[in-house]
C-alpha cells in the first residue's frame, strides 16, 4: 500500500461518512449530532481559513473572525434589508468577506509574523465594534435575524433550508467545493509559490516571486474561504451576530488548525471535529474544560508541532515504509 | 561599442553614520569572469545588496545592460535576468531539490495559474530536471533541501539562479566553508558556467580567484582601490599594501 493510496482511502471514508451522516449518525448516537456535524463542517472552514495562510504561506492571522462576520452580515442584511433572495445574500455576504480581506490584506501582508497577527486582531476589533454599535443596521447586541427564503421555487417545487436534509446537503455541498477549490489551488504553481513563501520569503523575492502579492492572494482567498463559512453559518442559524466577530473565535479557529495540523488539507477538519466534540461532551460536565484545551494545544505545540495531520502522515509513511521498504537504502 | 554589463554609477550607502559603499564608480563588460575581493567591511556584500535591491541605495544610479535598476523591487531585478546566491547559503529547505528548482525555473512563466497543476508545467519540469542533471544533484532530487551537505546546498543554491535562466549570476563567496574536494568541484562548475553566462563573484580564497578571474576589481572601505587582470592586481603596489601584504608569497 502506498502512502497515496492510504491517504485516498481516508477521504473517501470522510467522504462516504459525510454523505451518509443523516442517517447513518442517529442510528448510534442522538439525531443532534448530524447538527453539530454541519456546524463542524462550516467552522472547519474558519480553520481551514488560518490555515491557508499559516500553513501554507506562513502568516499567522488572529483576525480571520472578521471576514467570517462580514459573511454572516453580508447575508443577513442582504435578506432582511436588501430584499435579496436566497443566492443573492449568500453571494453577498461572500462578495462583502472578499472584499473586505482585499482591503485589509493590502495593508496587513506588508507585515509578518506578531506585526502581522496584531493588525488582523486590530481590523477585526475595529469592526467588531462596528457592528456593536451601528445597531439600524446590525442589531447592534441582539444580532440581526431574518426570515429563510426559499433556495429553489419553481412553480410549486420549493426546496429550502427549513427542511433539514436540504440544510444539511447545502452545506455539505458548499464546504466541499471549497475544499476543493483550496486543494486545486494548493496543487497549482500558486499553491507551490505560497510554500516557498512561507520557507523563505528573501530567496523567494531574489528567484523573482512577487512575495506581497502572493501574500495578498493567499491572503483573500482565505478571506473568501472564511466569508462563505460565516455565509452558511449565518443561514444554518438564521441570524447574525457580532460575537463571531470578536477575536476569540479568531483565536479558537488559530486553536483548531494548529491541533488539526497546519499545512495539511484536511487537518482542519480534524482539530474542528476534536475540539467541538469535546466542547459538547464535557462543557455541561465541566465548566472549565477550556483548560483541558489549553493543555492539549501546549502539549500538540511541543510534542506534535505538525498537529494530528502530522502523525498521521508519519504513521503513513511509516506503515507504507513498513510495508514497500525491502531493499530500500535507509 | 556594446552596452556594459553592469554600470556603477556614484554609488553609495549608508548606514547611520557608516558609509558602507562610498561614491563607487565601476563598469563591468560582458563575456568576463568578474571577481571582487577587498578585506571585510570594503562593502563587497553591501554592493550586491544594492545592485539586487535587497537594500536602498542612499544615492547614486546602477544600471543593468542599459537599464536603470536603481531601487527596483528584488523580483523585478531578477526578472531582467540578475540572479544571486548569498553569503549564508539560501535555499527553500522544507521542499525536495526538485521543487526547489521548479519553482525557480516557474518564476519565469508567472505563478499566478492557480487552477493548473504544477505537476503539469511541462517547461518548468524540464527545466528543473535539466539543472539538477547540470549540477550532478540528480541522486538527491527528492530529498529535503534540508537534508543536503552544505556543498550540496551550495549547489543548489547556484542551481536556483540558473533555474531562472540569467543573463548575469552574482556570487557571494560561493566556496566559503567548503572542504578541498568541494571547491574544487565548485570552482569547476563556476568556470564551465562562465562559458555562457556572466559571472560576477565576491569571493576571499584569494588563489582561486587569481586562477579563474578575467578580472578583478578591488574594494576597500566602499570604494574601489584598483581594477584590471589578475596579473595587474597582482602587480599594483597600492593593493599589495593595503589587501595582499608585503610578503612575496602570494
Amino acid at each position: 500500500m502506498t502512502v497515496q493510496t492510504i491517504n485516498r482511502a481516508g477521504t473517501l471514508l470522510l467522504v462516504v461518512f459525510t454523505l451518509t451522516a443523516p442517517w447513518v449518525l442517529p442510528l448510534f448516537v442522538d439525531s443532534f449530532w448530524v447538527d453539530i456535524y454541519s456546524e463542524i463542517l462550516i467552522w472547519s472552514l474558519l480553520a481551514a481559513s488560518v490555515n491557508l495562510l499559516f500553513g501554507y504561506v506562513g502568516l499567522l492571522s488572529f483576525g480571520q473572525a472578521l471576514y467570517f462576520g462580514m459573511g454572516m452580515y453580508g447575508v443577513a442584511i442582504g435578506i432582511a434589508k436588501l430584499g435579496f433572495g436566497f443566492w443573492g445574500g449568500f453571494g453577498f455576504g461572500v462578495v462583502l468577506a472578499t472584499a473586505m480581506a482585499a482591503v485589509a490584506g493590502v495593508l496587513a501582508v506588508r507585515l509578518t509574523w506578531h506585526y502581522f497577527a496584531i493588525i488582523t486582531v486590530v481590523f477585526s476589533l475595529i469592526f467588531y465594534f462596528l457592528a456593536l454599535s451601528w445597531k439600524p443596521l446590525t442589531g447592534g447586541d441582539d444580532g440581526l435575524p431574518f426570515g429563510m427564503p426559499p433556495l429553489i421555487s419553481i412553480g410549486d417545487f420549493e426546496l429550502t433550508l427549513t427542511d433539514p436534509d436540504v440544510q444539511y446537503f447545502f452545506i455539505v455541498l458548499m464546504v466541499g467545493a471549497c475544499y476543493a477549490l483550496m486543494g486545486r489551488i494548493i496543487s497549482s504553481p500558486l499553491g507551490r509559490a505560497f510554500v516557498t513563501v512561507r520557507e523563505n520569503d528573501l530567496r523567494a523575492s531574489l528567484i523573482g516571486l512577487n512575495v506581497y502579492m502572493i501574500r495578498l492572494s493567499a491572503f483573500i482567498v482565505s478571506g473568501f474561504i472564511a466569508g462563505v463559512a460565516g455565509a452558511l453559518f449565518a443561514l444554518f442559524g438564521r441570524y447574525a451576530s457580532a460575537n463571531f466577530m470578536f477575536y476569540h473565535v479568531s483565536g479558537e479557529a488559530v486553536v483548531w488548525a494548529i491541533i488539526g495540523g497546519v499545512g495539511t488539507l484536511f487537518g482542519p477538519i480534524v482539530g474542528t471535529s476534536l475540539l467541538i466534540v469535546l466542547r459538547e461532551e464535557l462543557s455541561h460536565v465541566w465548566a472549565h474544560y477550556p483548560i483541558l484545551v489549553g493543555i492539549v494545544v501546549i502539549l500538540t505545540v511541543i510534542f506534535a508541532p505538525k498537529g494530528i495531520g502530522g502523525i498521521w502522515t508519519s504513521l503513513v509513511h511509516r506503515f507504507a515504509g513498513a510495508n514497500a521498504g525491502k531493499g530500500g537504502d535507509q | 561599442m556594446t552596452v556594459p554589463l553592469l554600470e556603477i554609477d556614484d554609488v553609495t550607502k549608508q548606514f547611520g553614520g557608516l558609509r558602507a559603499v562610498d561614491n563607487t564608480n565601476f563598469t563591468l563588460e560582458t563575456g568576463k569572469l568578474h571577481a571582487i575581493i577587498g578585506p571585510n567591511g570594503a562593502g563587497k556584500t553591501t554592493l550586491f545588496n544594492l545592485i539586487t535591491g535587497t537594500l536602498p541605495t542612499t544615492s547614486g544610479r546602477i544600471r543593468f545592460l542599459g537599464d536603470d535598476i536603481t531601487d527596483e523591487p528584488v523580483h523585478k531585478i531578477s526578472q531582467r535576468g540578475l540572479a544571486r546566491t548569498l553569503q549564508i547559503k539560501s535555499v527553500f529547505g522544507g521542499l525536495t531539490v526538485r521543487e526547489n528548482l521548479w519553482i525557480a525555473a516557474r518564476s519565469r512563466y508567472g505563478v499566478f495559474a492557480p487552477f493548473m497543476s504544477w505537476r503539469r508545467c511541462r517547461k518548468s519540469n524540464e527545466r528543473a530536471d535539466a539543472v539538477c542533471e547540470e549540477l550532478g544533484l540528480m541522486p538527491h532530487a527528492d530529498q529535503l533541501a534540508a537534508n543536503l551537505s552544505y556543498g550540496d546546498v551550495a549547489l543548489l543554491e547556484i542551481g536556483l539562479a540558473l533555474a531562472t535562466q540569467p543573463k548575469l549570476l552574482l556570487l557571494d563567496e560561493p566556496i566559503c566553508g567548503m572542504g578541498p574536494a568541494e571547491t574544487e568541484k565548485t570552482v569547476a562548475k563556476i568556470q564551465d558556467l562562465s562559458k555562457r553566462i556572466d559571472i560576477v563573484i565576491i569571493e576571499h580564497d584569494i588563489e582561486v580567484v587569481f586562477n579563474i578571474a578575467d578580472e578583478i576589481t578591488v574594494m576597500a572601505n566602499g570604494g574601489v582601490l584598483a581594477k584590471g587582470t589578475p596579473d595587474e592586481i597582482a602587480n599594483d603596489p597600492d593593493v599589495r599594501t593595503a589587501y595582499l601584504g608585503d610578503d612575496d608569497d602570494a
